[in-house]
């Protein structure tokens, strides 16, 4: 039995645009997913429904076998942009991600996690004190104090500088390390995705619906610039591009070191 | 400037100090006649009268007490009426067309009602601020209300917060920054009102003072209350600011609303 099983997934919005068509994806305990694909395939969509914040149009999401609908207490979410309660200390607002923790339970989960994500001593401080890599690091923080079987992470690090980004997706790896939560994050960037993902699912847009998985089967850690690396990332923009079909096999060619050049 | 920044201030004085010096030589030389335009040693002087004999005191006592409860009772009606039509749509579609249409009506036009229905004692005069300060605090929430951050809202979701949690934990705070500066212009029109209020016949407050001074042909008293009014409005303003500060110290804008 899967922990996340999507089946037949299907969103078309009120203004009549199909999001998302017919899209089925399994995830096992404690798998890290990446779900990649160019804007307008539905990527946000997919994960919002998961998170409980759209209703799908058709299809099933379960959790452990069980069916959901709406929110589900064993899922928790970092969003694009850090959403930290302004009102709240850093703090306050990764204690805010343990809503059913009692106080004590939450104050020294808070502690520890504080320490753990490099923000010691930055408790008492406001959001707007923080600089926005700082800020993902108290989002992160706060969706894992509950110890989620589920963490949904939509482009988390997309809004960062790379090196900011490369120690997120450390911190991010330690953590999952630890607590073992089967991660489901939409990304656009292939290096963020072969560098963490267990599988990858390469979505097609319009409406989105999933073109390929393929499985990256490189022992962690990881090393970026070796050359099993950027096999991976081949085949990754390979599929990419044939998801794509003829409107655009534009760019994406990887040029040598693996970078697409910068036009 | 950032060396003397806590002088700063000192240079808002240069112009109504110079004027003042200005206005005060001009009716020693026989410039400006003194007695329709006292100067400002005419105006300390009656000032001192009046408080040595109680009667500043009482006047301003009598004024502050209506904007006081009438401020209270607007207020208050304000922020209930605007939670209500701004969290909820069925509140919204009944409400707030009439309340917009209320509005319409320029608050003053309700005195002769007011005077009719209530009499001419305290109850009108109350009624008349509370109505001032009512619109721009009902505004103020219901429009803040509408504009709190969905992706906030989406958090509080996530996280498992039942719908009365998300009011209290994320809409109430939310809203927070508007709803101080909609009290802080509820405040500034119910001294407005308050004035109107007792210009339409008081036998006390500072707007009996007005009153009183522009029947008696005294200038100085009329100016003396229009003192008291600005010392008191900035005074009541700046506790309110002073009151709010510490709760909106999380706010992240380039100039504070405050």
């Amino acid at each position: 039995m899967s922990k996340l099983a999507i089946e037949h997934l299907g969103k078309t919005y009120a203004d009549g645009t199909e999001a998302l068509r017919d899209v089925s994806v399994r995830a096992d305990d404690g798998e890290i997913l990446a779900i990649l694909g160019g804007s307008g395939c539905g990527k946000t969509t997919l994960l919002r429904l998961m998170a409980g914040l759209d209703e799908a149009s058709g299809g099933a999401i379960s959790v452990e076998g069980a069916r959901i609908s709406g929110t589900h207490a064993a899922i928790s979410a970092v969003f694009q942009e850090p959403r930290l309660l302004p009102w709240l200390s850093v703090a306050q607002n990764i204690a805010f991600g343990a809503q059913r923790l009692s106080a004590t339970e939450r104050r020294d989960r808070t502690e520890g996690l504080l320490d753990r994500v490099g923000l010691g001593g930055y408790g008492g401080r406001w959001p707007k004190d923080l600089s926005g890599g700082q800020q993902q690091r108290v989002a992160i923080a706060r969706a894992l104090i509950g110890h989620p079987g589920i963490l949904l992470l939509d482009e988390p690090f997309s809004a960062l500088d790379p090196f900011t980004r490369a120690s997120l997706h450390e911190l991010l790896l330690g953590l999952w390390q630890e607590l073992r939560p089967t991660i489901l994050m939409v990304t656009h960037d292939v290096d963020e995705a072969v560098f963490l993902a267990d599988r990858i699912v390469v979505m097609r847009p319009k409406p989105g619906r999933v073109h390929e998985t393929i499985s990256v089967n490189l022992p962690r850690p990881r090393d970026r610039i070796s050359p099993v690396f950027d096999t991976v990332k081949r085949r990754i923009m390979h599929a990419i591009d044939r998801s794509l079909g003829e409107q655009g096999r534009v760019g994406l060619r990887p040029a040598a070191g693996g970078h697409s050049p910068w036009w | 400037m950032r060396a003397g920044a806590g002088r700063a201030w000192l240079v808002g004085l240069i112009v109504p100090v110079s004027l003042a010096i200005a206005w005060e030589t001009g009716v020693r030389l026989g410039v400006v006649p003194g007695r329709l335009m006292p100067p400002p040693s005419a105006l300390w002087h009656s000032a001192l009268g009046l408080a040595r004999s109680g009667e500043l005191q009482d006047h301003v006592l009598a004024t502050l007490s209506r904007i006081g409860i009438g401020f209270a009772i607007g207020a208050l009606a304000g922020t209930m009426f605007g939670l209500l039509t701004g969290a909820s749509d069925l509140a919204r579609l009944l409400l707030d067309p009439t309340i917009q249409g209320i509005r319409a009506i320029p608050s003053l036009a309700w005195v002769p009602l007011f005077i009719l229905w209530l009499g001419i004692f305290e109850t009108s005069k109350l009624a008349l601020v509370a109505l001032g300060v009512f619109f721009p605090v009902y505004l103020g929430v219901f429009s803040a209300i509408q504009g709190v951050d969905r992706k906030l809202v989406e958090v509080g979701r996530v996280f498992g917060l039942s719908r009365r949690e998300i009011v209290w934990r994320i809409t109430l705070p939310a809203i927070m920054p508007v709803w101080i500066a909609s009290l802080r212009s509820g405040l500034g029109l119910g001294f407005m009102f308050v004035i109107a209020a007792e210009l339409m016949g008081a036998s006390e407050g500072l707007g009996f003072l007005l009153l009183d001074g522009q029947q008696m042909g005294r200038a100085d008293s009329i100016l003396v209350a229009m003192i008291t009014f600005a010392l008191l409005g900035k005074l009541a303003d700046g506790i309110m600011v002073a009151i709010a500060r510490p709760l909106l110290c999380w706010q992240d804008t380039v100039r504070e609303r405050l």
